[in-house]
């Protein structure tokens, strides 16, 4: 006899019990997940105390991914205008924009900045930038901020007339002001093309120097406007402003530009890091921030984690007062959903986040053929809920103070799938079922509503996934995963710990199911 | 024991509509309080250790930053100021002035705790996403509960039941919007991006509470002897416990968030509460009346 067919002979009460030690085994891979470090500190005192004769295997402990408002540091949006640049090449410009921001905050020491690129509603681009644990705002912004743009300008057609002018008669009175940004001109070559700065000095006076590697898009760019421009000045401006403005004297190819300015050698040297570190292809400007003090950060997690305490508390008084054994069942769920949960904010490996999935899905698919509702819909409705819930579990959930309390709010309507059974099974028990009868009708009648309130709840929270800002993405995920896990935690764990309870000691006992019977009803018996 | 709930739905109606008919001139009137999220602006949370300054002390403090429309509001152990300027050199020439402020006194120290800039360009932004979200909701909602009762179609069509659960969930936003009006009015409680999320959360679980009504109602007509409102009146009742017991635990959780939470969500956890609540009341005392009305009137109609 195979495994399977004797597990089929099995009594619905012996079935249970082997699903039992799933659901135990389960629970024990989320503990271990949620609480690793808590596990290795125990097993670690534990060889101290014992001289090394229990040595518990360790696991890798995997952190939770804090939000900014948790542990602090700020949230900066720039606009980024791209109106300077062709629409085929914006999308690269930005692209290397925001790793020239990045380059910066590391340098700055921020461990793992988030810098995104965003498409706005209006179609206007912006750089988001999230430094978490960092402790002078104002100087990272600075550092962002200052990030140079370097271009390449040449005179306008108006200026270039009067200096042409100039240059004809030498009686001419008028002059071009070559530090006015108005008589300047933009060309495509910018801070983009730049390969290399270097420092170096004037062979004829020792006067420090910038020297500028293009690559070869950049150089030919510079090889045609040197080209056009010769007799005539053109201007290399950094941050908007000229900062130098040589004449040219011929055309010059192969890529190499000298700014030699009136710049002592610190200043040289500054401005050679600042064009190294990345002249920003795209103008930025600063149009949003959120800082959060480390210390206010680690103020809203103990107000979270006493706030998660209380909700879980007060919920499972409530049910246990209102509910009885079942309502303790619930509980019990209850606390697997929590921990399922939080496991899944986790940033899971593959195969850790397979091995959970898959369970919970063999035994939600299990649960309902016992109950004979299972059907192709429901099959695909959960595979659904299955991929997403997987590719959640493989992310970091980043915890925000919107998405714990989304957390909250789910623990609450966790109990909701458990109260629509439980409501069920009483009503079945005054129309005169057995407990066992009462109990397998309960769960098969509430699943219709079960599913169509879950189904519309994640449809609502699909949208705020999708169209939400980041704070309202953030708690639409936290409500999803709870609800999907609710839905593991009523069908499958309260109903294997129902089944293992029932015999005849509850029979006799129906107040624990908090059921008065009919009188006639026990004479009858 | 089963209530008249039903058959009593000229009180539950009349109730719900001066409810909502004063939401909506709270709404005319008063309009939301919208935050920075919306408005633009900056919101700036400092906190004074061994110094407690006035708030005319701090405003005269601030005067050379020269900030628009500052609001200076004190919480337990800190103040939050507001202002229109977004700009970092005005945000750090206001802690510079603060900071004086608080070195001028001997053994006090200052803390900036919190700072939120929004340009206008984000809030507008915001504005439009939010709107698209709560469009988008809406439609799909509607889809979903045409979809999820399309066999049932006697004695009531099927949208109908889609109709009246809308109905409930445009009673429920209006309500949630027009006590938000009035604790913005009164007590200057501020809309902002969590509100957006907790109303269009109240949308899906209004939706969800109505649907577990009609679902007993669905089930209960084939079999039923008696009449359509006797029918649903008995649906209701016996989906009464459940829709309690459900709101009561959430909002027993969302308290838990209200009183120990923190500040930050507060009003987040307070937009959930109200909106649980009236959802609840909405798929008892609005939803089900409302079908029976509308089957009453075509009734009558074809009668008459």
């Amino acid at each position: 006899m195979t495994l399977a067919q004797k597990f089929q002979k099995l009594s619905a009460r012996g079935k249970s019990w082997w699903i039992l030690g799933v659901i135990i085994v389960f629970v024990i891979i989320v503990a271990l997940t949620v609480g690793g470090n808590y596990y290795n500190n125990f097993s670690k005192t534990l060889a101290a105390k014992t001289n090394d004769i229990v040595m518990l295997p360790l696991v890798t402990p995997i952190p939770f991914s804090l939000g900014l408002d948790l542990q602090g540091g700020t949230h900066l949006v720039y606009s980024a205008n791209v109106a300077g640049i062709p629409a085929a090449d914006q999308a690269s410009a930005l692209a290397s924009a925001r790793d020239v921001i990045e380059r910066r905050v590391n340098a700055f020491g921020v461990s793992e900045p988030v810098v995104e690129v965003n498409k706005s509603v209006s179609g206007e681009y912006q750089i988001v930038a999230d430094l978490a644990g960092v402790k002078d705002v104002s100087q990272a912004i600075k550092i962002i901020g200052e990030t140079p743009t370097l271009e390449f300008k040449e005179l306008s057609p108006a200026a270039a007339a009067v200096s042409a002018k100039l240059n004809a008669s030498s009686t001419a009175t008028t002059s071009v002001d070559l530090s006015a940004a108005q008589n300047w001109q933009d060309t495509e070559l910018t801070g983009k093309y730049l390969q290399r700065a270097t420092l170096q000095f004037n062979q004829s006076d020792g006067s420090p120097e910038v020297s500028l590697q293009f690559n070869s898009e950049g150089g030919k760019l510079f090889e045609d406007i040197t080209g056009r421009n010769i007799g005539k000045p053109v201007a290399i401006f950094l941050d908007g402003y000229p900062i130098s403005t040589p004449t040219v004297n011929d055309k010059i190819t192969g890529g190499n530009a000298v700014i030699s300015g009136h710049f002592s050698v610190d200043e040289a040297k500054m401005l050679v890091t600042r064009l190294n570190s990345g002249a920003l292809p795209v103008p930025i400007t600063l149009i949003s921030q959120k800082t959060v003090e480390s210390s206010l950060g680690s103020q809203s997690i103990s107000d979270s984690l006493r706030a998660i305490l209380i909700g879980l508390l007060l919920v499972s008084l409530f049910m246990i007062l209102y509910y009885r054994l079942p309502g303790l069942l619930s509980v019990l769920s209850l606390l697997v959903y929590g921990l399922t949960v939080l496991a899944i904010f986790k940033a899971l490996p593959l195969w850790l986040a397979l091995i959970l999935i898959i369970i919970m899905i063999a035994l939600i698919f299990y649960t309902f053929n016992e109950l004979k509702i299972f059907n192709g819909t429901l099959a695909v409705l959960f595979a659904i809920i299955g991929i997403l819930l997987f590719i959640y579990a493989t992310q970091a959930i980043t915890l925000s103070l919107s998405g714990i309390a989304g957390f909250i709010l789910s623990i609450g309507m966790a109990v909701d799938a458990n109260i629509l059974i439980f409501a069920r099974t009483r009503e079945e028990l005054k129309s005169g079922k057995s407990v066992s009868q009462a109990v397998d009708a309960g769960f098969k009648r509430a699943w219709p509503s079960i599913r169509d309130g879950n189904v519309s709840t994640i449809i609502t929270c699909l949208i705020l996934i999708f169209f939400g800002t980041s704070t309202v993405q953030g708690f639409g995920t936290t409500l999803f995963i709870g609800i999907a896990v609710s839905l593991f935690s009523a069908i499958v764990v309260t109903h294997t710990l129902f089944v293992i309870i029932l015999g005849d000691w509850l029979e006799k006992r129906p107040w624990l199911l908090g059921a008065r019977r009919p009188k006639t009803e026990e004479v009858s018996k | 024991m089963i209530y008249k709930i039903i058959q009593k739905r000229r009180i539950f109606l009349s109730l719900s509509t001066a409810a909502v008919a004063l939401s909506v001139l709270a709404l005319i009137f008063w309009g939301l309080n919208f935050g920075i999220d919306f408005t633009g602006g900056s919101s700036l949370e400092v906190q004074f250790a061994g110094y407690h300054p006035s708030l005319s002390e701090i405003t005269t403090s601030l005067q050379s930053a020269n900030l628009h429309n500052l609001v200076i509001q004190p919480t337990s152990d800190s103040y939050i100021l507001k202002f229109k300027e977004t700009s970092e050199d005005v945000h750090q020439a206001a802690v510079k002035d603060l900071q004086t402020l608080a070195t001028a006194h001997t053994g006090a120290s200052f803390k900036e705790l919190q700072f939120d800039a929004v340009g206008p360009s984000i809030g507008q932004e915001l504005k439009s996403k939010s709107f698209n979200a709560t469009a988008i909701a809406f439609v799909m909602i509607i889809i979903f509960v045409s979809f999820a009762f399309r066999r049932v179609s006697k004695p009531v069509a099927s949208w109908k039941y889609g109709v009246a659960a809308i109905i409930a969930l445009i009673h429920d936003i209006l309500f949630t919007l027009g006590v938000f009006s009035v604790l913005g009015h009164f007590y200057g409680v501020e809309i902002n991006t969590p509100f957006i999320a907790a109303v269009l959360t109240v949308l899906g679980y209004s939706v969800s509470d109505t649907i577990i009504v009609f679902d007993r109602i669905r089930e209960n007509l084939p079999k039923s002897q008696e009449d359509f409102e006797n029918t649903v009146n008995r649906s209701v009742n016996q989906t009464l416990t459940r829709s309690i017991n459900t709101s009561f635990s959430a909002i027993l959780a969302l308290l838990a968030v209200l009183f120990f939470g923190g500040s930050t969500i507060k009003d987040f956890a307070l937009a959930l509460i109200v909106g649980i609540f009236v959802g609840t009341y909405s798929s008892i005392f609005v939803a089900s009346p409302v079908l029976v009305v509308w089957d009453k009137i075509v009734r009558g109609q074809k009668n008459g």
